[in-house]
């Protein structure tokens, strides 16, 4: 392979693994637990920058990233693995800021239109407070993790960084599946399925709805810090509201609450589709293949809405009462257990 | 004070865009409930329809009807093939939300490819300018003003004179009930989408009359202002649209004047959350209960 094309299948990867976490975290909480959330692009978001503040250094003269060209409000400069344990705190705690606000209050339609407008003025602010992020121009540069330290050249590394990724991933579905397949899994379905009948059974649902509000925006964080460790660079143009819908089609052409069904999505959504667009012939308006990745995703969130709402790979229906009978062992009465 | 003034002259211009696209979107979220993002697309359309006739040569005013009735079919379209059927169905888990939201983002990059990226302007005279109590308002900027006046006595017309509107109201209260009294819903749905449709699309010319230039993200660009001038009067009542329109109207031209242009739609966007937070059903939530009327 060429070091072009080394380059291409490197970033394509690193990308897959960015986006199944960060579809993982979306699904979560709107799979999962049924929350709305079309500003999930801005947890992504700040989890990247959280990254690049971290890693960038105080800004300011004698900054060799920060002088000059690019203002931000703070900066420092942590060992590798803290800028991503701290870009997925930030992710988490700004959802938790969020959600305190607009779950408990809104619901359906007007929660999704309120998370939009989230979007909108986290987007509008970013690009506009020069001071604060470096405005519309976005925050450039950024070191690589353990770049300087392996002194790999730069297709190894690209590699490396692959591995690197491939680990979060895995990291993050292990944790994710692990919510989902327990008692607390089951918890935050009841809250999708029918929220009185959660709470008639003694379930909070308001912290359970918080909580997973919080883990989904701690993986978008950390998608977002994975993603600018690599690209390097980032803008408001990044993350408009229209990335959240990326990730949304996702989770609906994969199959909402499933986490094979995730990564499926993402496998069509955004790489297979989204990159099959960029072959499509030119016809001369300039961004048209912007244009036309979105009305391919448009589509086919109507195609699969319409057709098959539950997606490729549905959500699994667990049989609770048969696996439990299953697991009691013979002669054990289970009259007596409560029920799960 | 004069600066002040002027101000709000020029709030009262994206007041009256406003006014008439709020009382389109309120109107239709009334008889059918569905929060449709891609309203703005539906303006745009509008907009180029004058646009294509403006440019070969025919006037503003023909062209504000031809956006009116292009805007009015493409909206009418829209729920007869996408939005009813889905409505129909049920959306448990999803909400119609996101199917209109991927229809705005196919609509919106569908003219993005059709149209370009370029800026539009209509062609036509610049009358005299109008000075009046500080405010200082161009030709056209005053026969947008009266497009939006006219619009809404209409409007009010609509609703309290006619068959269609006693219809529309009652289906708007308790659907049920209307079709129980006889009243074809879906022919009643149907009108609203094409009345909130044509209202629509006379937004989008007027809008495209009171700016110096517009592209095709410029009707979605002001979605969110709209939405929230039917929040801020109450979500499904026209006449609070109207109040809710001169009031952002006015708020987002004087952020823009007094503190950044920027600012101007980001406003609108902080008064819709802090709308829906604390004052869900609007300024007049109160008058409404005591009157119980919803119109």
């Amino acid at each position: 392979m060429s070091n072009a094309q080394q380059y291409y299948a490197t970033l394509l990867l690193v990308y897959l693994g960015v986006d199944i976490i960060a579809a993982l975290g979306l699904n979560l909480q709107f799979g999962v637990t049924g929350i709305l959330n079309f500003a999930f692009i801005i947890f992504q978001a700040a989890g990247a920058y959280a990254y690049a503040l971290t890693t960038l250094g105080a800004p300011g003269p004698g900054n060799l990233y920060g002088a000059g060209f690019q203002t931000y409000f703070w900066g420092t400069s942590l060992p590798f693995p803290l800028p991503f344990l701290v870009a997925a705190l930030v992710g988490a705690a700004l959802s938790l800021s969020v959600g305190a606000v607009i779950l408990p209050r809104l619901r359906g339609d007007y929660q999704a239109m309120a998370f939009l407008v989230v979007s909108l003025i986290a987007t509008g602010v970013a690009t506009n407070q020069i001071g604060l992020l470096n405005g519309a121009n976005g925050l450039s540069l950024v070191p690589k993790p353990l770049k300087a330290e392996l002194g790999l050249t730069l297709s190894d590394y690209d590699w490396f960084y692959v591995g690197l990724t491939a680990v979060f991933c895995v990291i993050c579905w292990w944790g994710v599946h692990r919510i989902m397949s327990s008692p607390l899994g089951r918890a935050l379905r009841t809250v999708r399925e029918n929220e009185q009948a959660s709470l008639a059974l003694g379930k909070d649902v308001r912290s359970l709805r918080m909580l997973a509000f919080a883990i989904g925006g701690g993986l978008a964080g950390l998608s977002g810090a994975l993603l600018v460790g690599f690209i390097s660079a980032w803008a408001p143009g990044s993350w408009v509201y229209a990335e959240t819908f990326v990730y949304i089609t996702a989770v609906i052409v994969g199959g909402f609450g499933s986490n094979l069904g995730v990564i499926i999505g993402v496998l069509l959504v955004p790489i297979v589709f989204g990159e099959a667009t960029r072959f499509l012939p030119d016809v001369g308006q300039a961004g048209w293949i912007d244009a036309g990745q979105l009305i391919v995703y448009g589509v086919l969130t109507l195609v699969f809405l319409w057709f098959r709402p539950r997606g490729v790979f549905p959500e699994r229906r667990v049989r609770y009462a048969r696996a439990a009978a299953k697991r009691a062992p013979a002669g054990v009465a289970t009259a007596g257990s409560t029920p799960p | 004070m004069s600066l002040l003034a002027l101000f709000i002259g020029f709030g009262l211009v994206t007041s009256a865009v406003l006014a008439i696209a709020s009382v389109g979107f309120t109107l239709q979220y009334a008889v059918t409930n569905v929060l449709n993002l891609a309203y703005g697309e539906v303006m745009t359309v509008g907009a180029l329809t004058a646009y294509v006739i403006n440019k070969r040569g025919g006037s503003i005013w023909i062209g504000l009807v031809a956006g009116a009735l292009s805007a009015a079919i493409v909206s009418l379209l829209l729920n007869r093939f996408i939005f009813g059927p889905f409505a129909r169905r049920g959306l448990k888990l999803f909400g119609m939300v996101i199917v209109t939201i991927a229809v705005s983002l196919i609509m919106s990059n569908g003219l993005l490819i059709i149209a370009g990226a370029s800026t539009f302007s209509y062609n036509f005279d610049a009358g005299p300018t109008f000075t009046g109590l500080g405010m200082i308002l161009t030709t056209e900027q005053v026969v947008v003003i009266v497009i939006a006046i006219v619009a809404m006595i209409a409007v009010r017309l609509l609703l309290t004179r006619t068959k269609l509107g006693r219809a529309m109201r009652a289906t708007s209260t308790d659907e049920s009930l209307a079709r129980a009294c006889g009243i074809p819903i879906r022919r009643v749905t149907d009108a609203a989408w094409l009345i909130s449709g044509a209202l629509c699309g006379i937004a989008g010319v007027v809008l495209g009359m009171s700016v110096t230039g517009w592209g095709v993200f410029t009707g979605q660009g002001l979605l969110i202002t709209i939405v929230a001038a039917a929040v801020v009067g109450g979500i499904g009542q026209p006449y609070g649209a109207m109040l809710g329109a001169l009031l952002l109207g006015i708020v987002t031209s004087l952020v823009a004047g007094y503190f950044d242009p920027a600012y101007r739609d980001i406003s609108a966007f902080v008064i819709l959350v802090l709308f829906l937070l604390f004052r869900p059903k609007g300024i007049l939530a109160d008058v409404v209960a005591q009157r119980e009327v919803v119109a």
